[in-house]
C-alpha cells in the first residue's frame, strides 16, 4: 500500500473513532500499518503524525487511561478538523478571491485556502470592470506559515539567527505578532534569553524553524507594529527631530507625499521640512537617494555624517 | 524521502482533502467541472478517485470502503460522510489570504473593502483570533499609502484602457519630464506602488513610482494594452530585460549582507579579502551613481567609469553643501 492511502486511512480511522486509539491499535487495525517489526512501525508513524501537523490537521495525543504509564491515544476530533461554518456573503467570498488574486507569486495558500471557503458556492468569473494590479507580499518567505501557527497557538520558537554583524547565533523567542513592512516580514516577540523584546527580520532566520510547549502571556495592548517601526528608525536612545531643505524643484514631493509634516518657507523658493529621526545613518542614506535637491539643515551631526560618509569618493578625486 | 517528494505528496493529499467533500456535496459532478474549480488535469483526477476508492475505515471490506463511482464523466462518491467537510483552514491559508487582503484594501476607493473587511473578520474568529489586523497577537500589515489622487487616476485609466499624462520624477535623470504612457497594470511591492506601463517618451517598458509623480492626467486616447500582461514578472520591483546596462563594483562584508535582499545581482563572487564582487543590471548611470553614493566606504571599484564621474560629482556637491 502506498503511503498516501495509508495517510488517508488514518485521517478516516481517527476522525471516525469514538475514542482514542493507541499506537498500538493504529498498528493493528488501520490499514498500510503493516511494518515487519516494531521499529519500523514507530519509524513510519512517527513520519505520518509529522505529515498531518504539517499539513494543519489538528491531531489530538490525549492519555488513553489515567493510571497507566505509557500509551498515548491518538484522535482528531472532528470539531477541531472541519471548516467551521463561516456564513460568508457572496460579496465577501468575491472580495476574498481578489485578495488572492491580488498576491504576486506565492497564491497557492491563498488559493486552497479561498476553494475551502467557497465549498458551497458557485465560482463564476468576476464582475464588473477590473484591472490589473498585484501586490509583492513576499509570502511566500518559508517560514511564515509555521511562524503564524506558531503564534496562533501560543507556542514557543527556536532557531538561527543571522545578525546585521553576519554571526548566527541561536535564540528561542515568545512570538508576539507578525509585522509586514516595506516588502519585509518581521517577528517581534520576546527575547527569552536576553530577556527583552526583539524583532526578527524573518529572510535573516537560517533554516528550520522549531516550535516549543511553553506558556507565555502576550502584554495587554501590545501593538507589534508599533515596536517594528521603531526598532527600525530609531536607535539612539531619543529620536530627534531633523530639518530637510528641498529646493524649488524637488518641494513638490514633500508637498504632495509628506504634506502632514511641519514645513517652513526657505530662500530660493526652496521648503524646509521637519521629520522624525532617531538614526542618522538612515537619514543620510535617504536624503543621497534623492541625488541633488536636498540639503540637511539640522541636527548638525547629520550634516557632519553625510559629509564623512561621502568622504572616499570626494578625497579619491 | 526527499523534501520535493514530500511537498508533492503533502500537495496531493491537501488537493484529495479538498476535493473530496465538493464531490460528496455534489453527487453527479463531472469530471471536468472538479477538473476546472480545482485546478487539476483530467488524469490526475481520475488518478485521485482511483486511489480513494482503496482506503476507508478499518476493516475494509466492502461497507467500510470509500465507494468512488464515475459513470458519463459524472462522479459519485459514497461511504465517506467523515470527509465531507473541507479540513479547516490552515493559518498559512489564512494567513495568505489576510495579507491580499490588506493589500486590496490599501488601494483608494476599492468598493471590495467592506466586504473584505467583514470576511477577514469572520476569517479571523474561525482560526481563534480576534482581531487578525492588530498588532497584537496578530498579523500586521503596514503598507506605504502612496498618493491618493494618482492611484485613483491609475485606476480609472486601467480600467478605461486609457492613456495617461505624466509629470514625474526619474531617479535615473534626477529630474521631472512629462511623458505620454500605456498604462498596464499596478504592483505594489517593496512598500511602494509602481504603475507599470509602456513609456511613449523613451519607447520602452517602464515601472513608474506612484509618489515620484507629480502631476497625472487621464486622456481620452486609448491605450494599448498587451493581452498577455503579467503583473508578476515585476515581482521585486523590477523591469526584467534581455539587455541593459550592466554595472559593477565590490562591496563590504557589511553591506554584502543585506545588499541582495534589495537589489537582484546578475553575479556575485566572495574576495579573498571578505568583500563581494557583483554586478547588477543598471537602471541608468545616475541611478547607479545614486546607489554609490548611498555606499559611501562601503564600495570600491565602480565599474563603468561614466558611474564613478558622476557619483564623485554629485558626491562634491553634496559635500559643499553641507560643509
Amino acid at each position: 500500500m502506498r503511503r498516501i492511502e495509508r495517510l488517508i486511512n488514518l485521517i478516516a480511522a481517527l476522525l471516525e473513532t469514538l475514542r482514542p486509539m493507541t499506537a498500538e491499535e493504529i498498528r493493528e487495525r488501520i490499514g498500510g500499518y503493516d511494518q515487519p517489526n516494531h521499529e519500523a512501525f514507530r519509524r513510519a508513524f512517527e513520519r505520518d503524525k509529522e505529515a498531518l501537523r504539517s499539513m494543519g490537521i489538528p491531531l489530538e495525543v490525549v492519555p488513553t487511561d489515567p493510571y497507566a504509564d505509557q500509551a498515548d491515544g491518538y484522535i482528531i476530533t472532528k470539531a477541531r478538523y472541519y471548516l467551521p461554518q463561516l456564513d460568508l456573503e457572496p460579496d465577501e467570498l468575491t472580495a476574498l478571491r481578489l485578495a488572492s488574486d491580488a498576491l504576486l507569486g506565492s497564491g497557492e495558500d491563498a488559493g486552497s485556502g479561498l476553494l475551502k471557503l467557497s465549498i458551497d458556492a458557485p465560482i463564476g468569473p468576476l464582475s464588473g470592470p477590473r484591472f490589473t494590479w498585484g501586490a509583492d507580499l513576499a509570502a511566500e518567505e518559508p517560514v511564515l506559515g509555521p511562524l503564524y501557527s506558531a503564534l496562533v497557538d501560543r507556542r514557543g520558537v527556536q532557531f538561527s539567527y543571522e545578525s546585521g554583524g553576519g554571526q548566527k547565533t541561536f535564540r528561542r523567542v515568545e512570538p508576539f505578532g507578525i509585522v509586514h513592512r516595506r516588502g519585509r516580514w518581521y517577528l517581534v516577540g520576546r527575547d527569552v534569553d536576553r530577556e527583552s523584546i526583539r524583532s526578527f527580520r524573518l529572510s535573516r532566520i537560517a533554516g528550520d524553524l522549531e516550535t516549543v510547549n511553553v506558556t507565555y502571556e502576550i502584554p495587554e495592548g501590545f501593538d507589534a507594529a508599533e515596536h517594528v517601526s521603531a526598532a527600525l528608525e530609531i536607535q539612539t536612545e531619543a529620536s530627534t527631530t531633523a530639518v530637510v531643505r528641498f529646493d524649488a524643484r524637488m518641494r513638490w514631493w514633500p508637498e504632495q507625499n509628506m504634506a502632514s509634516n511641519p514645513s517652513t518657507e526657505a530662500p530660493g523658493g526652496a521648503l524646509d521640512v521637519e521629520m522624525i529621526v532617531g538614526n542618522v545613518e538612515a537619514l543620510v542614506s535617504w536624503v543621497l537617494g534623492f541625488g541633488e535637491g536636498l540639503q540637511i539643515v539640522s541636527p548638525p551631526e547629520a550634516r557632519t555624517a553625510l559629509v564623512e560618509h561621502l568622504r572616499p569618493l570626494v578625497q579619491s578625486r | 524521502m526527499s523534501e520535493t517528494a514530500q511537498g508533492r505528496l503533502g500537495t496531493r493529499l491537501r488537493r484529495i482533502l479538498l476535493l473530496l467533500p465538493y464531490a460528496i456535496k455534489n453527487p453527479g459532478v463531472t469530471i471536468d467541472e472538479l477538473s476546472d474549480r480545482f485546478g487539476v488535469k483530467k488524469k490526475d483526477l481520475i488518478g485521485d478517485l482511483n486511489l480513494v476508492f482503496v482506503c476507508g475505515l478499518p476493516g475494509y471490506g466492502p461497507g467500510d470502503l470509500i465507494d468512488v463511482s464515475i459513470e458519463n464523466d459524472q462522479v459519485f462518491v459514497q461511504m465517506a460522510d467523515y470527509f465531507s467537510s473541507p479540513l479547516r483552514i490552515t493559518p498559512a491559508e489564512a494567513l495568505s489570504l489576510y495579507v491580499g487582503g490588506a493589500a486590496v484594501i490599501a488601494l483608494p476607493e476599492m468598493d471590495e473593502a467592506d466586504a473584505l473587511r467583514r470576511a477577514l473578520e469572520k476569517l479571523g474568529h474561525a482560526i481563534g483570533i480576534e482581531q487578525m489586523g492588530t498588532g497584537t497577537g496578530g498579523i500586521a500589515v503596514r503598507w506605504e499609502p502612496g498618493p491618493a489622487n494618482h492611484l485613483r487616476l491609475a485606476r480609472q485609466a486601467l480600467q478605461e484602457q486609457r492613456r495617461m499624462r505624466l509629470e514625474y520624477f526619474s531617479a535615473n535623470r534626477g529630474e521631472l519630464s512629462t511623458r505620454t504612457m500605456d498604462p498596464w497594470g499596478l504592483v505594489a511591492a517593496l512598500g511602494h506602488w509602481y504603475l507599470i506601463g509602456f513609456d511613449r517618451l523613451r519607447n520602452d517598458e517602464r515601472m513608474f513610482r506612484v509618489d515620484r509623480i507629480k502631476e497625472a492626467e487621464v486622456l481620452d486616447e486609448p491605450a494599448d494594452i498587451p493581452d498577455d500582461f503579467d503583473p508578476s514578472r515585476y515581482r521585486g520591483a523590477f523591469v526584467p530585460r534581455d539587455e541593459q546596462d550592466i554595472v559593477s563594483f565590490e562591496i563590504s562584508p557589511a553591506a554584502a549582507r543585506w545588499f541582495a535582499d534589495y537589489y537582484p545581482l546578475r553575479s556575485s563572487r566572495e574576495l579573498d579579502d571578505g568583500w563581494r564582487a557583483v554586478e547588477l543590471t543598471s537602471g541608468g548611470t545616475r541611478w547607479a551613481a545614486t546607489l554609490v553614493l548611498r555606499l559611501g566606504d562601503q564600495v570600491r571599484a565602480v565599474k563603468p567609469e561614466p558611474v564613478l564621474t558622476e557619483a564623485r560629482t554629485l558626491a562634491s556637491v553634496l559635500t559643499d553643501a553641507h560643509s
